[in-house]
């Protein structure tokens, strides 16, 4: 059991393996990191088009100016929720087992903020206009609307990107002193600068952990709040299939199921591409996919509660709206979202399947395909059955639409990868920490153990 | 011209945190009966509680900084968004609503209270932590891998006593330094 070997682990071999990965990626690195890079082009040349040519090649017109660009805006901010909120949860829980991965957790959210950022801007199609959105003094006669949620979501998403990218560096203090202490050239620069003068005093550790948890403790009801916003988008409005009260806890239970899923995902591709065999291992996989697998079941009960409270609220433009949900020209995405994000997470079910990190690749992938359709379903399908019966057409992502969709998913990864070249992805001092306790808690059961026994023989002894 | 006071350490190396703390209790012991140690410091690879209650109590109350910064994002974020609802009342069309609306300033003033909470936490923090500070010229790497470090601050006329008792609590490595 590679869990239980993991407190047999010298702290100087942590430091060493954790450097290397610094260093020396498997070749695949450069493969995905190149794939990645492309796609970003493909990217950047769709959207240079858009901006030549309008929205319209974006296949988006009155009514569907919310489709793609915003499904994958709520993506990107509910893939960034698990990251953070899990890694503050888990550190308040005294959860241990959060240790090897909770760094690039952390840094998932940060990446996937700024994924999620470039859609409002992309969807504008006004990109020059941008700053619109943001409260600024008024002498150009703007007027940002406190009242509406999208202004919300301006305030939620900065604080949130500004606390999550905050709560990444301050845990990564320490580590970047023992970078620091091994670099040479621009490394040991960068490190110097980042690491403060960070020395392992004990008035800085205290500082350090009292910082930690108060910072979680901030940012649990933060991550909360911006999904809870960013549902608000949709339930605030007055569209059939948008006004439901439930929408924001049901939100923020699909962010944590994406978010757990694309964890599971980086898990396996970093654990391969860094050669982290000996940190993330099958038994921490098994518990990430038990979390997952809780928090699916969450989902789905929140997932049948809206069908079951549209079913029975006598609405009949709501009932229409869902009867078309399934049958309509939208069922295939549907149909398939609920195969990908209710059906398949039942495969976890298995210990087998949660300890094999390919079978884990594949179900996490599937399960993100399911949750991107679950965005769509919610975004697009209310807009091609308004009340007006001219606007009760499908329409569909375009070429430049889809271009651009799969270029977030390389720019994510991108960045996420140079992350995990640049900065120690696992984190060298809470591991350390982690086989410490192992190691004085085993002894101590030992000990316990032993003790029992003596007290065992002595009874019996002085029976006899 | 003010003469700056040399200060001098000394420094000793252990592999395990049982050595620290037993050389810290010693030291404790040897300063109450004799009072030649100014100050202890320990250095180390991960944090350790029964240690560092070992060295004193250490007043951080960096929960007070996000407090206080939590209130203050809450009343500045208010009245941010009262007061641009106030500015734009004569521009903006109110469609019969309040000028200054609860439900939605109320969530401005909540992220600003996690915002000015999370940044005012993070002052605590480097305040306390002494960050940002330059490293030690005799700072010791082998104190981010796997050793814990005791610096122990000293009259140099202490030194053998000293010394003696870090090295009777099995040091790797024990050095004089002066900064």
């Amino acid at each position: 059991m590679s869990d239980f070997k993991m407190k047999d682990i010298e702290w100087a071999k942590i430091n060493e393996d954790v450097l290397a990965s610094l260093e020396s990626p498997r070749k695949a690195f450069w493969i995905v990191l190149a794939v990645c890079f492309a796609l970003v082009l493909c990217g950047v040349a769709a959207e240079i088009y858009q901006y030549n040519m309008g929205l319209g090649v974006a296949l988006m017109n009155n009514p569907h100016y919310w489709q793609t660009y915003i499904s994958n805006f709520v993506f990107w901010i509910g893939m960034s929720h698990s990251g953070t909120l899990l890694s503050a949860i888990l550190l308040l829980t005294h959860a241990d087992w959060r240790k090897p991965i909770y760094r690039f957790a952390e840094a998932m959210t940060f990446f996937s903020i700024a994924t999620a950022a470039i859609f409002p801007v992309i969807h504008i199609g006004r990109v020059w206009d941008m700053y619109w959105v943001l409260p600024y003094p008024n002498q150009h006669a703007i007027w940002p609307n406190f009242r509406s949620p999208l202004l919300w979501d301006a305030f939620a998403i900065t604080t949130y990107a500004t606390s999550s990218a905050l709560f990444l560096y301050i845990g990564m203090i320490p580590d970047l002193a023992i970078c620091r202490d091994k670099a040479k050239g621009w490394r040991k620069k960068l490190y110097t600068a980042m690491s403060l003068g960070w020395m392992g005093r004990a008035t800085e550790w205290i500082a350090f952990q009292k910082t930690y948890v108060l910072m979680a403790c901030f940012l649990v009801p933060l991550a909360v709040s911006v999904h809870s916003i960013v549902a608000s988008d949709f339930a605030m409005s007055m569209m059939p299939g948008w006004h439901v009260t439930s929408f924001p806890p049901y939100f923020v239970a699909g962010a944590l199921y994406s978010g757990c899923a694309a964890i599971i995902t980086l898990f396996v591709l970093l654990r391969y591409l860094f050669k982290f065999e000996a940190y993330m291992t099958p038994e921490i996989m098994d518990k990430t996919a038990r979390l997952t697998f809780a928090i699916a079941m969450a989902w789905n009960f929140l997932n049948l509660s809206e069908y079951a409270s549209i079913w029975y609220s006598n609405d009949m433009f709501e009932h229409e709206m869902l009867i078309d949900k399934f049958t309509g020209p939208y069922a295939g995405i549907v149909w398939t979202m609920l195969f990908c994000a209710t059906v398949v997470p039942f495969a976890m079910a298995w210990k087998k399947v949660r300890v094999n990190m390919w079978a884990m690749f594949v179900i996490s992938l599937l399960i993100q395909l399911g949750m991107w359709l679950e965005r769509f379903q919610i975004v697009s399908p209310p807009l091609a059955s308004n009340h007006e019966p001219w606007t009760q057409v499908a329409v569909w992502p375009g070429l430049v639409q889809m271009t651009i969709t799969a270029a977030s998913f390389g720019w994510f990864t991108m960045l996420f990868l140079i992350f995990c070249k640049v900065f120690p992805s696992v984190s060298m001092y809470e591991v350390k920490e982690m086989v410490y306790h192992r190691n004085k808690h085993g002894k101590k059961k030992l000990q316990d153990l032993d003790k029992i026994k003596d007290d065992m023989i002595k009874t019996e002894e002085g029976l006899s | 011209m003010r003469r700056i006071r040399k200060k001098h350490f000394l420094f000793a190396t252990y592999d395990d945190f049982e050595k620290a703390k037993e050389v810290v209790g010693e030291l404790n012991a040897l300063d109450d009966k004799e009072d030649i140690i100014e100050n202890i410091e320990l250095y180390s690879p991960i944090e350790h509680p029964e240690v560092n209650d070992m060295l004193g109590e250490f007043h951080q109350p960096i929960q007070r900084f996000s407090f206080f910064g939590g209130i203050t994002g809450t009343v500045l974020g208010f009245i941010f968004a009262a007061g641009v609802g106030q500015s734009m009342f004569t521009v903006q069309p109110q469609g019969g609503k309040s000028v200054i609306t609860f439900p939605p300033d109320i969530v401005i003033a909540y992220e600003m209270t996690i915002l000015l909470g999370v940044l005012s936490t993070i002052a605590g923090f480097l305040i306390y932590a002494g960050l940002p500070r330059r490293v030690k010229s005799y700072y010791d790497h082998t104190v981010g891998v796997d050793q814990i470090g005791i610096e122990v601050e000293t009259d140099p006329k202490n030194n053998e006593k000293i010394r003696a008792t870090l090295e009777s609590c099995g040091a790797i490595e024990v050095r004089e330094l002066t900064s």
